[in-house]
């Protein structure tokens, strides 16, 4: 069952006249699905950073950058089912597990973070050695360690141990060993079997837990999450439901959304953003870093805090700002030396929603000027999930961007593009909606004239006639594709892959359920996590000559692997 | 498989959005800056100059520029001493100051006390007719008045006749005054980057930011520092909170005034503002202040000028402390002094008879900010999330 809503539950009344609530009927049941097979996703630099804070506490340092995922059907989380970790990746995954490693055992962290201490520090000790790795290791693998990874941590331990005459010298040692290994750095899909399901095998509890948490918290399952697993109770609709429920009533929730529209917004773009400060002198890094979070807070808040319809982060005056914000704006702020404000543009102002903040703004511009075509395509791909063709690889940009062109303003730019047959087709999808956009600069500054002209911003998506950029924005708020979009790509963040072909019905069901819900991002991620279809696993690819492509890490394979 | 239970949408009560403006809910009082339409302008101010008229040839100076508080201590030592004094040459011009400073009969600081030196060459001061300022006395021909002494007027550059502007008089021959000297351009650059002594200029009752006839102009100081760009430039529309000490501003001495096509004017009368530069800081009264900004149409800077009797006793507190920058200052502190007594124009000591002040001008420039007033409670949250 999924989590009854915790408002008035007119829902059970309306069961009684079903008949007349025909397409958002009572009792309506999830589509059955086969799942995919079970797969392995590497461990973001922000879930790393997560388990790792989680586990040793907010104060360790993880200074290094991981290698970068590959962004696949729009999303990093489905990318990272496709990560492999080169030599060099893995020398600095080494770097800097020896790193959390050495903090982790230093005098200041390890009578908090060893639960015992050896009788001599001097010596290894393997009942210390035992504690120690059994208590962390079952929270960095998500599962306890098995008998042979244990003895594997516990003797590299002691032998470091002895060889250098310290304790706590092996434990860093075993403890790096920890973090290099596939269990620690990648969400694997461990399977068991399971006479009920279609294919015979389904997540182990751990698994299931894996993925709630990294769903709903973007980290590894805490001690409760964990117990669930261990006992069984994951594998019962209670359970799942108990716990989904706990978890999306947690705080680390918005840390979860957070991660979500990060990936789905591209909002890793930040990390290269470059704009000309002699054009945009009020852009600074840290502007930037502002813009970004500035985003973030107002959809978490949005849709986490005030529990608000999703589509209405298009159209929302609340937000908040700091003092790098405020002279992009140009609004006062009460705190110019730091720290973040609630802030609401007047009723009157031309800006309303995340469309029209500095982040999207400035993030699909030109390092020297506001791209129509760049905002018009991020609004596509990203929020309506209709791709845009690159563009062919023999156009003649010279028409575009001559400086002595009498052109002014973008829109009078862009009109050759809408001439240009190869240009047209493409460009049609994009440039009436970024041009609506226009009277915001390269960083979102606001302007109503460019080079002397007024700027027009009025135009239409997908029919639908807008005026400015704030009806654009109410008409994206309106159109049917947005909660569509999202929910496909949360889906797909979700269980790290495209939907499935058999899973079209299933996504379908979703889109009704969040629009049932007005919208609600907490209720679609409980109807996602309490679901059958994402813990549902199929049988692993196989290939002809029996080797199995893509496996669980389980015991039962390693040994059919001869590992 | 799962069934869903509850999907009907009952959320007929309207949802009313009740949030207000964090800033106003909280009893926050913040002004916006450059809007026609808002009430208030602010500007914090960024540069500031004294007005100092020069030609091209430097006609208003016959006698030539001043020489250094350095050279007319070097010119009194024997070969020997000026060897023994300097360690045989290795202190510099720029780093014996200090000793230049200390040439007192008895090793006083010549600077800090000017009268014990009474035969430095008289202090060259301009004798040419031009200067910029404004006629603060209201007569044209330099008679006293009940506010202020004799003194010769000039006219400006566009031939207004009566501009009261003692303090031109005295140090416009003195190079570190006069265009790239170092004075004054030591003193902006310090007030720049320390944030120290920022200058709030509030308007407000403001109709139209175009043409009002009725407004208040307010200063303040600012407790927060200039936000720069990546080329160190002033980021404009910034926000600055107000000193506020026992629950007002510490600052805060209004002026009357009005906008014409953009151009705000208002005065005249006293004003305390806040003051470093050059290792100062003080709190000098300028009496009959006026001020002239002229607004640029985008409402994003400003440029003008603040005229009016600057208090000599402090003036001569902040010459005297100049520190290094005296060095390449050039000026005697002794005969600086004595001129300035001189050049006094403004408000006689109703016992001495000698006048306090001297009138002045200077050029400032300022930047589109938003000025921000804490409540009264003195709590400001933040509502970090």
């Amino acid at each position: 069952m999924l989590i009854s809503k915790m408002k008035i539950n007119i829902g059970q009344i309306a069961c009684v006249a079903a008949a007349i609530f025909a397409l958002t009927a009572c009792g309506e049941s999830e589509p059955q699905t086969s799942g995919a097979p079970p797969d392995m996703r590497r461990l973001t630099s922000e879930q790393y950073r997560n388990v790792i804070h989680d586990v040793f506490g907010e104060h360790v340092e993880i200074a290094s950058r991981f290698d970068p995922l590959v962004r696949t059907d729009g999303l990093f989380a489905v990318g990272a089912s496709k990560a492999i970790i080169t030599p060099s990746g893995f020398e600095k995954f080494y770097n800097i597990a020896r790193s959390v490693a050495r903090q982790a055992v230093d005098k200041d962290n390890r009578a908090v973070l060893i639960p015992c201490a050896p009788a001599d520090a001097l010596r290894a000790n393997e009942a210390c050695s035992r504690q120690f790795f059994t208590e962390v290791g079952r929270h960095l693998y998500r599962r306890p360690l098995t008998e042979s990874e244990m003895e594997t941590a516990v003797s590299a331990a002691n032998e470091v141990a002895d060889q250098l005459n310290d304790f706590y010298s092996g434990i860093e040692f075993g403890l790096t060993g920890l973090l290099v290994t596939p269990s620690f750095l990648f969400i694997i899909d461990e399977t068991e079997p399971d006479s009920s399901s279609l294919s015979g095998l389904r997540l182990t509890g751990h698994a299931k837990a894996s993925r709630l948490s990294f769903l709903l918290w973007n980290s590894a399952p805490d001690d409760m999450l964990l117990e669930a697993a261990e006992t069984g109770a994951l594998h019962t609709d209670n359970g799942i439901e108990r716990q989904v429920e706990r978890m999306v009533r947690s705080p680390f929730l918005a840390r979860g959304v957070r991660a979500f529209f990060e990936d789905f917004l591209d909002l890793e773009k930040f990390e290269n953003l470059e704009k000309d400060t002699t054009i945009y002198p009020a852009y600074t890094i840290n502007t930037a870093e502002s813009a970004k979070e500035q985003m973030l807070r107002t959809i978490v808040d949005h849709t986490v805090n005030q529990d608000a319809p999703y589509p209405e982060i298009f159209t929302t005056r609340k937000t908040f700002i700091d003092s790098h914000l405020g002279r992009v704006y140009r609004v006062p702020v009460a705190r110019p030396d730091g720290g973040w404000e609630p802030y609401e543009f007047p009723e009157d102002d031309v800006r309303a929603g995340i469309l029209t903040q500095m982040g999207f703004l400035s993030l699909f511009s030109h390092p020297g000027r506001s791209s129509a075509t760049l905002r018009g395509k991020a609004v596509r791909e990203l929020l309506l999930c209709q791709k845009v063709p690159d563009p062919p690889g023999d156009i003649d940009f010279s028409l575009f961007n001559d400086p002595n062109a009498p052109s002014r303003t973008a829109r009078d730019r862009l009109t050759a593009h809408a001439t240009v047959p190869s240009c047209a087709g493409c460009h049609k999808l994009t440039d009436p909606i970024g041009l609506g956009f226009e009277q915001f600069d390269g960083i979102g500054q606001f302007r109503v004239a460019e080079q002397g002209a007024i700027i027009d911003v009025a135009g239409d998506l997908d029919g639908n006639q807008f005026a400015d950029a704030k009806s654009l924005a109410q008409a994206m708020h309106d159109s049917p594709s947005v909660p569509a979009c999202l929910t496909n790509q949360l889906y797909s963040y979700a269980a790290g892959r495209a939907p499935e072909r058999d899973e079209r019905e299933f996504v379908r069901y979703l889109e009704d359920g969040f629009s049932d819900s007005g919208y609600s991002l907490k209720s679609l991620l409980r109807d996602i996590a309490t679901s059958d279809a994402f813990y549902a696993v199929s049988e692993p690819k196989r290939v002809d000559d029996g080797v199995v492509r893509a496996a669980s890490f389980n015991d039962k394979t390693k040994q059919e692997l001869g590992s | 498989m799962r069934a869903r239970q509850d999907q009907m949408k009952i959320d007929f009560l309207p949802v009313l959005a009740v949030t207000v403006g964090f800033l106003t809910s909280a009893g926050m009082s913040v002004v916006a800056a450059d809007a026609p339409e808002n009430r208030t302008l602010g500007f914090v101010v960024q540069g500031w100059m004294p007005s100092v008229y020069e030609t091209k040839f430097i006609d208003e100076c016959p006698a030539g520029l001043n020489i250094s508080n350095d050279e007319i201590w070097w010119r009194t030592l024997s070969k020997a001493e000026r060897s023994e004094k300097t360690q045989d040459g290795l202190i510099t011009t720029l780093d014996r100051w200090f000793l230049a400073k200390s040439r007192g009969p008895k090793g006083e600081d010549v600077c800090i006390n000017p009268e014990v030196i009474k035969d430095d060459p008289p202090l060259l001061t301009v004798e040419g007719a031009t200067s910029f300022g404004v006629n603060l006395d209201g007569n044209t021909d330099g008679s006293a008045t009940p506010k202020t002494c004799t003194h010769e007027n000039f006219i400006s550059p566009v031939g207004v006749p009566g501009v009261d502007n003692q303090l031109y008089r005295l140090i416009g021959c003195i190079y570190g005054f006069r265009d790239q000297g170092v004075i004054e351009i030591n003193a902006n650059e310090m007030r720049r980057t320390s944030g120290l002594a920022m200058i709030l200029i509030e308007v407000t009752d403001v109709d139209d930011a175009k043409n009002d006839d009725d407004v208040t102009v307010t200063f303040y100081r600012s407790i927060d520092q200039f936000p720069l760009d990546s080329s160190g430039q002033v980021i404009p529309h910034s926000s600055y909170r107000v000193d506020y000490k026992g629950g007002g501003p510490r600052y805060g001495d209004s002026l009357k005034g009005s906008i014409v096509d953009g151009v705000l004017q208002a005065g005249s009368g006293d004003v305390r503002l806040p003051y470093y530069g050059n290792y100062n800081y003080m709190h000098p009264v300028i009496r009959d202040m006026q001020i002239k900004l002229e607004i640029s149409d985008d409402g994003t800077n400003s440029q003008g000028t603040v005229a009016g009797y600057y208090d000599l006793e402090q003036y001569l507190y902040l010459t005297g402390g100049l520190g290094p920058v005296i060095s390449t200052g050039n000026f005697s502190c002794p005969a600086f002094f004595d001129a300035a007594k001189r050049m006094a124009d403004g408000y006689p000591d109703p016992d001495t008879g000698e006048c306090t002040h001297i009138s002045s001008a200077f050029e400032i420039n300022a930047f589109a900010a938003f000025v921000v007033h804490p409540d009264q409670s003195s709590n400001m949250e933040t509502a970090e999330r």
